[in-house]
């Protein structure tokens, strides 16, 4: 307590547009420790973390480096304070060799009026790098694109490490890794604090968080929500601060009755390298949850049913009792599937075309006589829909891509609505989305429930999943793991999702 | 007095600039842009050629330009659909070595015709099927295509010319109907039909939905595949097509009478507003761009200016317009 923390942030603010995003943060890291830093999606994790490291400016407050101001700019600046972020997706070079991933930012050369690369020391100081973080097996000459997923992982710790570097920041970094790949890179982190290097560990796998971390830190809506030493505390304490108490509001009540039929059941769903085997059902007039966090294999089921993935196979699958094949999206959308994708700019709108031209798209044939297109009929149903869903638009000829995030999600969601659909596939549909449209959205899957339909609600957020499912199926390492039969909360499926993510 | 005049000046600048950006925004602003340029270059040649702004010479430089025409007519949907065809011109090339060569077999010149569409037709699937199937790179594809078809009618004729003098079929390249020469009212009709296909069908739509954003497309279960490889074939037989109009024109087949052209037929399409990125174009737009690179070669060589200035003003004319026309793409986002 004597000695100032490594790196102390204190009244950190940040807002984005007006939002307020980060108010008032105080976060801490010391030498030679781990810190955890945990917290719902949208949090302000990444944000904070985007700070500290260079990526954003904050708004307000101060940042400590050894107990002195800094001033952190660009991430260049970050990098010469010896501050390191490795980013959740993977950043290689597969075509280079693994001296050259490693060395890129500080490639030595030789002396003399023409620089030339010096390969000799780049390779023995890669693989003096690759020795302190105790892979000697790893030859730094191989290419990076031969090396598996994890390996390539390291490497890129490795990267991270080169030159004085005091701060690890890690963003999920075990999400695709399976449990032995998890213990390697456990065994460089406490290497690596061994060392006196300082590490941030961002995770939703509080497992993991527990085996690795001396003190973990919450935030909750972009403010401190507890700070916790590991070993004095235990999972319901930290989840309870990840969570809070702020349920209720935003969710529209729950289906009534629950004698509801299936619609849609699946057994043996498989994608190889995300699904193992899933059986689930969907049920007509209920909201069906599909939890499951980043890597479980939760983002593959909902476009695996839809004919999205190539090499899915299932065992049996039906459709209100018939043998549905999957096959392409057109045959789901033909069996009376919609989908509503998580991607929206890449896999929902098509963004130079009109809302009209969005909205009907995937049931032109009904707006079509004889050869041609009825544009009045097109024109009629969209202007009803716009006004249905209140899409905040000038008329149905403006561009989809000049809408809003929540606008234009009304328009995927509405797309669907003008068929004969009898189940709607739901990915993340709030990613994205302020909080005033988010509750629209949810009323309108609620109401579309109400009317019969079968919603398979897909989501990576326990608390939307929580508010929003009448039933609710977990899954971890592509198989299931939980299923409730009624409305459970966040703290449980959290809990499911994270403790059997190992096993 | 004068004080609110002045800011009544200025409130009118400001609203002009903002009404101009608001007409730039215009879907059809392009194409109206294209208009006004293409009156200009007519107004300035007829001040400067007694020769040019006749009955007669305008519609020679329709009838000159329509073989271009066809396969600018059929490359543009394609390219708004994500596509892109180079080997079109070198179809056309092999398309009238087909038919000089059923007819010098004894075949009948219509059936040869037939069979030089359905050549045509099988290679522009082949095309689609190499880029839709295996996922290769269109660019690279139909750039292997032209250069293995442009050798192979090499090959097929020795590099000769072969005559094709038949008055039945030579009529397709200079007969009229009404005093229009035929090729001219022909590549109309194509523009006109494919406008429509554009316009008005659902098939038309998913044109524009494939090119706009084929993994969107995909989700909503379009058929994104099916839709470019049709618009492949369809591009392989308006090649087809042009090739028996420049051999009926002519009065001969020569294999490399058409290969030239291809860059004019890109540029075409390019210049009447199309987005080489796919999702946004109009054929009217690929109708005038044909016609003002005609009216700038036929202007200019009314004018006596040297072959080569003409690919360089032909150049100049692309980069202006491919500029502007950004400018408009920025005035919309």
């Amino acid at each position: 307590m004597d000695q100032p923390a490594l790196m102390n942030m204190s009244g950190i603010g940040k807002s984005f547009g007006g939002v307020p995003v980060l108010a008032n943060v105080a976060f801490a890291a010391e030498t030679g420790k781990v810190v955890a830093l945990l917290g719902a999606n949208g949090a302000g994790k990444s944000t904070l973390m985007k700070i500290l490291s260079g990526n954003y400016s904050r708004d307000a407050g101060t940042i400590l480096v050894d107990g002195q101001p800094v001033e952190i700019k660009t991430p260049a600046e970050a990098i010469a304070l010896g501050i390191r972020m490795l980013p959740q997706e993977l950043s290689i070079f597969p075509d280079l060799t693994v001296a050259e991933n490693i060395m890129l930012a500080a490639l030595p050369v030789n002396g003399g009026p023409v620089k030339t690369l010096d390969r000799k020391r780049m390779e023995s100081d890669a693989a003096a790098l690759l020795k302190r973080l105790g892979l000697d097996w790893l030859s730094p000459r191989v290419r990076m694109g031969t090396l598996s997923h994890h390996v390539q992982r390291i490497v890129e710790i490795a990267r991270a490490m080169v030159g004085n570097a005091r701060i690890l920041i890690m963003d999920e970094p075990t999400a695709a890794l399976a449990e032995a790949e998890v213990q390697l890179l456990f065994s460089i982190i406490r290497r690596l604090k061994a060392e006196g290097v300082a590490v941030v560990y961002i995770s939703h796998y509080l497992k993991e968080v527990f085996g690795i971390s001396d003190s973990i830190a919450v935030l909750r809506d972009g403010r401190n929500a507890g700070t916790f030493v590991t070993a004095n505390t235990d999972v319901d304490a930290v989840l309870e601060a990840i969570i809070g108490n702020r349920m209720g509001d935003i969710y529209p009540a729950f289906a009534a009755n629950s004698d509801h039929a299936d619609i849609v059941g699946v057994t043996g769903l498989t994608v190889p390298g995300w699904l193992r085997g899933v059986d689930f059902t969907v049920r007509r007039g209920q909201i069906t949850g599909m939890h499951g966090l980043v890597g479980s294999g939760v983002e593959m089921v909902g476009r695996a049913l839809f004919g999205a993935v190539p090499r899915t196979s299932a065992s049996s699958a039906q459709i209100e009792g018939r043998p549905y094949a999957i096959r392409n999206p057109g045959a789901a959308v033909a069996a009376g599937i919609g989908l509503v994708a998580a991607e929206r700019k890449r896999e929902g709108i098509i963004s130079m075309l009109s809302l009209r031209e969005n909205m009907s798209l995937a049931n032109l044939p009904r707006f079509t006589d004889g050869l041609i297109v009825n544009r009045g009929r097109e024109i009629a149903t969209t202007g009803e829909w716009i006004k249905r869903l209140a899409i905040r638009a000038r008329d149905s000829e403006q561009a989809i891509g000049t809408l809003s995030g929540g606008n234009q999600q009304k328009v995927c969601l509405a797309r669907w609505l003008l068929g004969d659909l009898k189940v709607l596939i739901l990915e993340e549909p709030t990613r994205g989305v302020d909080v005033g449209a988010r509750q629209e959205i949810y009323r309108q899957i609620r109401g579309l429930a109400d009317q019969g339909l079968g919603i398979l609600l897909i989501s990576s957020d326990a608390e939307e999943v929580a508010g929003l499912a009448d039933r609710t199926v977990v899954l971890a390492g592509g198989r299931v793991t939980e299923t409730y039969e009624r409305p459970t909360d966040a703290a449980h499926l959290m809990s499911a999702a994270s403790k059997s993510a190992a096993a | 007095m004068t004080e609110t005049k002045s800011a009544a000046a200025v409130g009118a600048v400001g609203s002009n600039s903002r009404n101009a950006r608001n007409l730039l925004a215009k879907p059809w602003a392009g194409t109206v842009m294209l208009l006004i340029f293409y009156l200009v270059i007519i107004a300035i040649f007829t001040v400067l050629s007694p020769f040019f702004l006749t009955f007669q010479n305008l519609l020679s430089v329709g009838s000159n330009m329509s073989f271009i025409g066809l396969m600018a007519a059929a490359g543009t949907p394609l390219i708004i659909a994500g596509g892109l065809d180079l080997s079109v011109a070198a179809v056309a090339g092999l398309s009238g070595v087909v038919v000089a060569m059923g007819v010098s077999v004894g075949i009948d010149i219509w059936i040869s015709c037939i069979l030089a569409l359905i050549v045509g037709g099988g290679v522009g699937l082949g095309n689609g099927a190499l880029t839709n199937g295996l996922k290769l790179n269109p660019f690279i594809v139909t750039l292997g295509t032209m250069s293995i078809i442009s050798g192979l009618s090499l090959v097929m004729t020795g590099g000769l010319t072969s005559p094709l003098l038949i008055d039945s079929f030579n009529w397709l390249g200079s007969g009229r109907i009404l005093g229009v020469p035929f090729p001219l009212i022909f590549m109309l009709i194509v523009f006109a039909v494919i406008w429509w296909v554009l316009n008005f069908t659902p098939f038309g739509r998913y044109v524009y939905a494939s090119g706009g954003n084929p993994d969107a497309s995909r989700m909503l279960g379009i058929p994104v595949d099916r839709t470019q490889i049709i618009l492949y074939g369809v591009s392989g037989v308006a090649g087809a097509l042009a090739g028996i109009f420049v051999a009926a024109m002519l009065g001969a087949a020569a294999p490399n009478a058409v290969g030239q052209h291809l860059l004019t037929v890109i540029a075409a399409i390019i210049l009447g507003g199309t987005s080489l990125f796919g999702g946004r174009g109009s054929v009217w737009g690929t109708l005038l761009a044909v016609l003002i690179l005609g009216t700038l070669n036929n202007g200019l060589t009314l004018l006596n200016v040297s072959s080569f200035w003409q690919d360089v003003t032909k150049g100049a004319v692309l980069l202006l317009a491919v500029g502007l026309d950004q400018l408009r793409v920025r005035a919309q986002n």
